[in-house]
């Protein structure tokens, strides 16, 4: 199955960077032709032309729920979205948006079942730095690991 | 004292909280946009090469990574004390028309169109381009997507990248473009100009036409009136690249015309105990508090403000829209915050006609677009109009060009102040003695909104909605009415 493993967020903003990180490490670690790792600080209609074409999607991204534990892992569908987070932006479309406006369109998207998203919690996205901070940083390799099992795939 | 809070429940992006303050009537006597700043940049840039900051900035923000990256560019520039060849400066504004058309397509047509397409009553389930594209059609939908595509594989294939362009180097940009890639850019160039003047005959028929839609931009609640910047060129025509930062005061005379480095004689910022941001002002007019007029150094960087700053546009189409705008708003400076998004389709029809001018200009496919710096560097600063506003950046380096000191103005920072106004006007309509009557969360909404804010200034982490939550709190601080909507 032709499949998008997206690292979403910002790398020079402390944990905002974490999905960029999981999905770096994940490109160095598994090699396989219908896997394609990439990285992007975008959301809404930017996102939508990065995710086009393929038939199934993981998202890596950071999240902050109210509860969240810095370090927690999180698997959603684009409908989780609506329901418990709150993430948005001004200026562009949420994602479950973006996806309704790009199948209405006649674009090749995956359907919400076959769209994932790893969501890890995190502490300070204020802060520019490169580095997460030690409990976000801690998680990276297990956030790896989820990865790697939405795709049915040891270490390869 | 009972505060109105309308708060994003938690944070990825787009986190802005707006406190409204009533008085012991029940009144509106305040309004604030509160933003948690993202920190440390300036300590982050300090010590990296100045070369790197145009591919570094870009990643501050998710929605303009263009803008940063041509400032920046342009501060490097001026650094390095380096002249960029014509055909370079032509290709930097190629790419940034491109970007402005991109921009502000998804601007008008996914956030602002619903609006007034759907109303401005409608639930907000339906005022989103779902239900515009519902009412419209599906044909208008395709445009949208088209035209912003079109503008968006032009920045790719002059910025090397579409996410996060790399191709503006200090001196100029990295490749030139050849002869087919330049006949694409004209024939989209075209087709952009075309969609540009979709947007205003739609403006027209659905806004415009529409006495209710009319009275409601020329309105009290939404009027504003206070200084106005924006960047021209040498006959003060509207550039978004290139040329001076203009300010008019609010009778649209020309208070102060600067070069980009001398922004720091004209431009003070105000630090208030209440929030980590800074509110810029024009020094020599002062700080005066939240409050508008000629006695307020409050000024906006706007679409609006541009067009106000400017005694016109360069190309044909756009100056004839220009014409209109004026005539039908009653004359120079506009000062309806509303209007604000007619002002962004006329310069979405200026950067259209501007891709199809310097495509077909004769330097165009020049080889020679870089100069090589060979200056020792010191400081610099860039400026360009970013579509949120008037975006500066002024670097400091050592004579091996590290990085000593940075400073950013970024477009949005200039109209935290004129927001706090806009949302104090439109909130005061709506709140009287205590009671907050229906409507008050869109009205509040279409005039932040106007601004195109971009409050978190780096937009990509789990795009969602941007939920607003109104508190009504008694004067011991109890919640005493809820009122909540998500935004799409």
């Amino acid at each position: 199955m032709k499949t998008l493993v997206l690292g979403l967020g910002n790398p020079i903003l402390t944990d905002d960077g974490v999905g960029i990180h999981v999905a770096r490490v994940l490109a160095t670690r598994c090699r396989r032709d219908d896997v394609t790792f990439a990285e992007a600080s975008v959301g809404g209609l930017r996102l939508l032309d990065v995710i086009g074409g393929y038939e199934r999607i993981i998202l890596v991204d950071a999240i902050q729920t109210r509860d969240g534990k810095p370090g927690d892992i999180h698997r959603l569908h684009p409908d989780d979205l609506r329901a418990s987070l709150h993430s948005g932006s001004t200026h562009d479309l949420s994602l479950p948006g973006a996806l309704a406006l790009g199948r209405g369109m006649g674009m090749t998207l995956p359907n919400d079942e076959s769209i994932v998203i790893i969501a890890i919690e995190v502490e300070d996205v204020l802060t520019f730095g490169e580095a997460c901070t030690p409990a976000v940083a801690a998680t990276i390799p297990r956030a790896v690991e989820a990865v790697l099992i939405e795709l049915g795939t040891g270490e390869q | 004292m009972k505060t109105i809070s309308i708060d994003p429940i938690t944070r990825l992006e787009g986190h802005g909280k707006i406190e409204i303050f009533l008085d012991e009537e029940g009144n509106v006597a305040n309004a604030y946009l509160v933003v948690p700043e993202l920190r440390g940049f300036e300590k982050f840039a300090e010590g990296r090469p100045v070369e790197e900051m145009p591919r570094i900035t870009p990643r501050i923000c998710g929605v303009c990574p263009e803008a940063h990256h041509m400032a920046s560019a342009k501060a490097c520039d001026a650094v390095y004390h380096v002249e960029v060849p014509p055909t370079g400066k032509k290709l930097r504004e190629l790419l940034y028309s491109a970007f402005y058309v991109a921009d502000h397509t998804v601007h008008f047509y996914i956030l602002a169109a619903p609006d007034f397409v759907l109303g401005p009553d409608a639930p907000p389930a339906e005022r989103n381009i779902l239900g515009l594209i519902h009412k419209v059609g599906l044909e208008i939908g395709g445009k949208v997507i088209r035209s912003r595509g079109m503008g968006m594989d032009i920045v790719g294939m002059l910025g090397g990248k579409t996410v996060h362009p790399v191709g503006a180097l200090p001196g100029g940009v990295s490749k030139a473009i050849n002869e087919e890639e330049r006949a694409q850019i004209e024939a989209w160039g075209h087709e952009l100009v075309e969609f540009g003047q979709f947007g205003l005959q739609l403006f027209h028929d659905v806004v415009l036409a529409n006495k209710t839609y009319l009275d409601m931009i020329l309105s009290d609640t939404f009027t504003t009136p206070m200084y106005y910047m924006g960047l021209v060129d040498e006959n003060n025509k509207v550039n978004f690249y290139d040329g001076k930062v203009r300010v008019v005061d609010p009778e649209g005379n020309e208070f102060v015309k600067y070069a980009p480095k001398e922004y720091l004689d004209v431009i003070a910022e105000r630090v208030e105990p209440w929030t980590y941001l800074k509110f810029p002002y024009l020094k020599k007019v002062g700080w005066k508090g939240f409050v508008t007029g000629m006695d307020s150094g409050i000024y906006q960087a706007t679409p609006l403000s541009r067009l106000n700053a400017a005694d016109g546009m360069t190309t044909p189409l756009a100056q004839e829209a220009y014409e209109h705008f004026y005539e039908t708003l009653g004359g120079k400076p506009v000062h309806g915050t509303l209007a604000t998004h007619w002002a962004r389709l006329i310069e979405l029809l200026y950067a259209a006609e501007r891709i199809v001018e310097l495509a077909t200009d004769s330097e165009i496919t020049d080889p020679h677009v870089r100069n090589v710096p060979t200056e020792t560097p010191d400081e610099g600063v860039g400026i360009v109009e970013a579509p949120r506003g008037t975006l500066t950046h002024h670097y400091i380096t050592d004579e091996k060009g590290i990085v000593q000191k940075c400073n950013l103005i970024v477009g949005t920072t200039n109209n935290y102040a004129p927001m706090s106004i806009s949302i104090k006007k439109a909130a005061s309509a709506f709140i009287k003695e205590d009671q907050v009557s229906e409507g008050l969360l869109n009205r509040v909404e279409m005039a932040f909104r106007s601004y195109d804010p971009c409050l978190g200034c780096a937009t990509h982490t789990l795009p969602g909605q941007m939920p607003l939550e109104v508190l009504v709190r008694d004067a011991d601080g109890n919640v005493v009415e809820q009122l909540a909507q998500f935004i799409e």
